[in-house]
């Protein structure tokens, strides 16, 4: 065995019971996630009693140093369920794939083929036939999966008696709340162990018009005479087709991930850290190889603002990371188009703020110690007409442009990326220029000049060296825009980080009994205005920290209940760490999608290694056609705010045919009438998405009723029209029937057959309204630009949601192909005639 | 290699029940503090209080958890008793109300923590004597009738209240020592000396290992 191997095997088995042997460790192992690659797992094979598990750590160094850079990611215990496998890579000779299955659980991991991987696969294959002749017990496993550091693994285990992780109760001193510990004091003492050490940064943006690669980016990437230390590329729409934004797959993601590769300064090695893409958006990470090795936690994630807020047309990507021991994120985003939608730009930005989570601690943007903020803004410049736009650019008064620029506006107004900074601009606006030249639009929409690609940042000890465009590169009607920096970086020297942290433990030990965690909460009652459909209403509560340690704050699951809170609310942080005097607001925001009449709830907030805070959320709701059964409301004639209690109670209870009063809901029918009068040659019309506002003047219109005219413009009435299908009490399309519905989607005749005899008659007769509708708006596919299969794609979804809401962008093949049948074949005979 | 050892060997979890106002968070307090709590609060959720001890020369940290006695929270402290060592079921000597729910607090207990965990009865605010509604002697019925351990203490006082926390410790060292409490369930609610991060544990966590043999 080697001494490396040695050292780690003694700091994995502290991680255990003494009576819990490692057996077995493989390192330097990455775990496999569908595309993506995540280095710095080790695995462990670990006995107890005779009964095997096999544990996936996470390390947050390449070679951990101390029992506190590991931590527990998935534990899987060896019985009869348990198998592995391994599988060749193609091309290479020097790596496989090790593939662990675990009742539906699979995870794949790439290591390479040596003594090291015989050995520990021999280990792991002996241990399962040694769990054949034993009967194994698990229940010393049950502790560690309260550790876990991604407990979203933890429910696919099967091991559902651990709704609340209560084990690490018993745990004590070794729990999450003395790491939390040492972090903080760590990070007090970081002056003492680290140096300040200056890298070099090329942030680059640039949106691609659809266009694919076809020419070099060496004059971009490559055009300082160093290598950078660090690449953070940015693209906007790489891929326009409906395809991509309807699946989120494209082949472009790998054909610019290789022109990427290609244009990096050729006087450096660079190594991927990161890729995140969304629909067109794309975002890649590279380091110098010879930084990589101090490189650790990294995280991508992808946020969607576009249609029903969370399709990927627009958004942000994300790739965060700690370079040595200071924390980078990277944010790629392309906001909402068109001059006046600027608001929507500020929303769409709030968004990606809000959402973007991820799942490496810090795990909010704002919490990085630097943040590079990229992309096409899509902010332009206003007043101004192009000729005048012109002509200041001929006159270089770019002062004068850029005070009418709105980002600056909005950024001064505190709208919009608030204490970020962004360098002096002194290149031409890079938008738009007709395509393979240097000219702006001389179409004739002949839009303003504008600069719409920008670079931000924020964060201490970051100096931007250069920021510019390049006009060399003629592909797109956008140039690309890039900054080089030069930032500050804490560099750890080893043995004094040794020397304070063997220190440090010292301590703690000694003071153990004083480092309880203490909070206090402003209030533990949070009552909820009355609570309407999608309108969101936030409260916040604040959590002072009172005691002498930082307090690791999260709030926990209940006994039998599968998230720490209900559906219809969101805590935002739901975990976070507070230093001592310091506060923390968390907002509590309800937004109601379903019937209820009343929420309530206790939530636990739970302190690491401390104790338990009770916080009541209450609140009353108001009733809405959004969330009511279609078999409701085609018993009810008037707007629902009009029904009475005696009439609602009827409507909800008759379920006789006699009762129906029409054979569509009444709100379906004016959303589809306004839309068949005013929408049918909207180009886009279901693609953007409309202003929140816009919505709930609509929702207040159908509900409360009103002798004015549908307010909003034609593409809110028709989002509202995905979403009154989205959130209907039930699903047009019942959910028993869709996996046949799936497995008849190839035939016409079967498909019919389904909804002829499984739909009841309302929902039939939805279902085949809708169709009715599409077949109309397709007859106008000239002007609309949509085709059957992009509608079906669109409402298929929809029409047959799922049970539990997909918050992907992603829609599935099979429904939108169900869906596709009734675009191409009339069904309207079928429909039941109105009385 | 330093040592900087753990100064307790075992750990044992124990969760304080009983209704509203009897005094729970009044008796850990004075347990862990020396303290009386004028004053105090209501709990609403659940109060963390640790201390070490004593027993037969062994030394034991106590993770306490008192719990919100409000009827509303009931649904969501019953999580709370798994896994737990030692139970101390408290109710409050003047009110006669709060005894008579004690049933409804045995069963939860008994449905949701292990038969080996301890229970022991507690008659508070026994300084009250003048205000008193529940007699000794029927309590010390009730105790005996389920087999469970009883004083009657007072958290303003400080009278009894070590002894309640010391003597059922005693009895959960008694289990392990009789071999009736399984060490590694982490249902147990008592764990050994954890093993320093860092460092090699071996001589002080032999006697683990052994321990561990034996279940």
């Amino acid at each position: 065995m080697l001494a490396v191997h040695r050292d780690v095997l003694n700091i994995v088995q502290a991680k255990f019971l003494s009576a819990e042997v490692v057996r077995s460790i493989h390192l330097n192992v990455s775990a496999i996630d569908g595309r993506r690659c995540d280095e710095n797992r080790i695995l462990a094979l670990v006995e107890y009693n005779n009964s095997f598990a096999l544990f996936i750590l996470i390390s947050s160094k390449i070679k951990p140093l101390s029992i506190s850079d590991l931590s527990i990611e998935t534990v899987i215990p060896i019985d009869e369920y348990f198998s592995c496998d391994t599988e060749p890579i193609e091309g290479s000779q020097f790596h496989i794939i090790f593939i662990i299955t675990y009742k539906k659980i699979v995870r794949a991991f790439k290591i390479e083929i040596g003594l090291e991987s015989s050995n520990f696969a021999s280990e792991v294959i002996r241990s399962k036939e040694v769990s054949l002749y034993n009967k194994p017990i698990f229940v010393w496993l049950d502790k560690y999966i309260g550790t876990m550091s991604e407990p979203s693994h933890t429910s696919d285990l099967g091991q559902t008696d651990t709704p609340i992780i209560r084990q690490h109760i018993a745990q004590g001193p070794s729990g999450i709340n003395r790491d939390s510990m040492l972090k903080y004091q760590l990070k007090l003492k970081e002056p003492e162990f680290t140096q300040k050490q200056e890298f070099s940064i090329f942030v680059g943006t640039w949106n691609v018009n659809g266009q694919p690669p076809s020419i070099s980016l060496r004059p971009w990437l490559s055009c300082d005479e160093n290598p950078p230390d660090l690449y953070a590329v940015g693209f906007q729409e790489i891929d326009l087709s409906k395809e991509a934004f309807l699946f989120n797959d494209t082949p472009r993601e790998a054909e610019w991930y290789k022109y990427v590769m290609e244009g990096v300064h050729p006087k450096a090695k660079y190594k991927l850290v990161g890729l995140a893409r969304l629909v067109g958006m794309q975002l890649v990470v590279m380091v110098n190889s010879q930084h990589y090795p101090y490189v650790k936690n990294i995280s991508v994630d992808t946020i969607g603002t576009g249609l029903l807020g969370k399709m990927g047309n627009k958004g942000g990507v994300g790739v965060r990371m700690e370079l040595h021991n200071t924390s980078l994120c990277f944010v790629n985003s392309h906001l909402a188009a068109h001059v006046d939608e600027y608001e929507r730009r500020n929303q769409d930005y709030k968004d990606i703020n809000a959402r973007m989570n991820f799942k490496r601690t810090p795990q909010a943007i704002k919490d990085h110690e630097q943040v590079y903020w990229l992309g096409d803004l899509n902010y332009r410049i206003t007043d101004l007409t192009t000729t005048q736009v012109k002509t200041l650019l001929n006159r270089h008064e770019l002062p004068t442009l850029l005070r009418a620029d709105q980002l600056n506006q909005q950024k001064e107004r505190g709208n919009v990326l608030l204490d970020y900074e962004e360098g002096d601009i002194k290149f031409q606006p890079t938008y738009k220029y007709d395509l393979n030249t240097d000219t702006f639009d001389t179409s004739e929409k002949a839009r303003p000049p504008a600069w719409t690609d920008r670079i931000l940042w924020r964060g201490k000890g970051v100096y931007q060296v250069a920021y510019r465009s390049h006009m060399d590169l003629r592909l797109s009607d956008h140039k690309p825009v890039s900054a080089l920096f030069k930032s500050e970086i804490s560099v750890v020297d080893p043995s004094k980080y040794r020397r304070v942290h063997e220190e440090l433990l010292k301590k703690m030990d000694k003071y153990e009994n004083e480092y309880l965690p203490q909070v206090t909460v402003d209030q533990t009652e949070v009552v909820f205005e009355l609570v309407k459909f999608r309108e969101r209403q936030t409260r916040e509560i604040t959590i002072a920290n009172t005691g002498m340690v930082p307090a690791e704050f999260e709030f926990i699951k209940k006994l039998d209940e599968n998230s720490y809170c209900k559906d219809w609310l969101r805590i935002i942080p739901y975990c976070g760490s507070i230093n001592p005097g310091e506060k923390c607001d968390v907002k509590l925001e309800v937004c109601l999608e379903t019937d209820l009449t009343k929420i309530y709830d206790i939530l636990v907030l739970h302190l690491k290694g401390g104790k338990d805070m009770f916080i009541i959320i209450n609140g009353d709701c108001q009733k809405s056609s959004f969330t009511t059964s279609i078999s409701t409301l085609c018993r009810i004639s008037v707007p629902i705010m009009q029904v009475t209690d005696e009439q609602w109670r009827l409507a909800l209870k008759d379920v006789s045919e006699s009762s129906v009063l029409y054979s569509v809901p009444r709100e379906l029918w004016l959303i589809i009438d306004h839309l068949y009068r005013h929408g049918l040659k909207t180009r886009d019309l279901f693609e953007s998405s409309a202003l929140h506002e816009e919505i709930i003047r609509i929702r207040d219109w159908l509900d409360f009723g009103s002798l004015d005219p549908l307010p909003g413009n034609v593409q809110a009435v028709a989002e509202t029209l995905l979403l009154f299908l989205s959130f209907t009490k039930d699903p047009v399309i019942p959910y028993d029937v869709h996996d046949a519905c799936i497995a008849a989607a190839s035939n016409f005749q079967n498909c019919r057959q389904i909804v002829l005899q499984k739909v009841s008659d309302l929902h039939r007769n939805v279902f085949l309204y809708i169709c009715m509708f599409l077949q109309e708006i397709l007859k106008y596919s000239n002007d609309n630009g949509y085709d059957a299969k992009t509608l079906a794609s669109l409402f298929g979804d929809i029409l047959l949601r799922d049970q539990i809401r997909n918050s992907k962008p992603q829609a599935s093949r099979g429904k939108s192909n169900f869906v596709y049948n009734f675009l191409v074949n009339d069904m309207s005979s079928s429909i039941m005639p109105h009385k | 290699m330093s040592a900087g050892p753990y100064n307790y060997s075992y750990i044992f979890k124990y969760i304080i029940i009983g209704d509203m106002g009897v005094g729970k968070s009044c008796l850990l307090h004075q347990f862990t503090e020396k303290k009386f709590m004028a004053d105090c609060p209501h709990t609403i959720g659940v109060e963390f209080g640790t201390r070490i001890i004593e027993v037969s020369g062994q030394k034991i940290k106590l993770q306490i958890w008192d719990t919100a006695g409000q009827e509303r929270f009931r649904a969501v402290t019953r999580s709370y008793y798994r896994g737990a060592a030692g139970a101390l079921m408290v109710y409050d000597i003047t009110r006669r109300s709060t005894y008579n729910h004690l049933s409804s607090w045995l069963t939860d207990t008994r449905n949701l923590t292990n038969p080996s965990t301890v229970i022991f009865l507690i008659g508070n605010k026994c300084d009250l004597e003048g205000q008193r509604d529940v007699t000794y002697e029927e309590a010390s019925k009730f105790a005996e009738e389920n087999g469970l351990m009883f004083v009657e203490a007072s958290a303003k006082t400080g009278d009894n209240v070590e002894e309640a926390f010391l003597e059922t410790a005693k009895k959960i060292y008694q289990s392990i020592q009789d071999g009736r409490l399984d060490l590694n369930a982490a249902e147990s609610g008592v764990q050994h000396k954890p093993s320093q991060p860092g460092r090699n544990n071996l001589s002080s966590d032999q006697q683990a290992s052994k321990d561990n043999c034996a279940c």
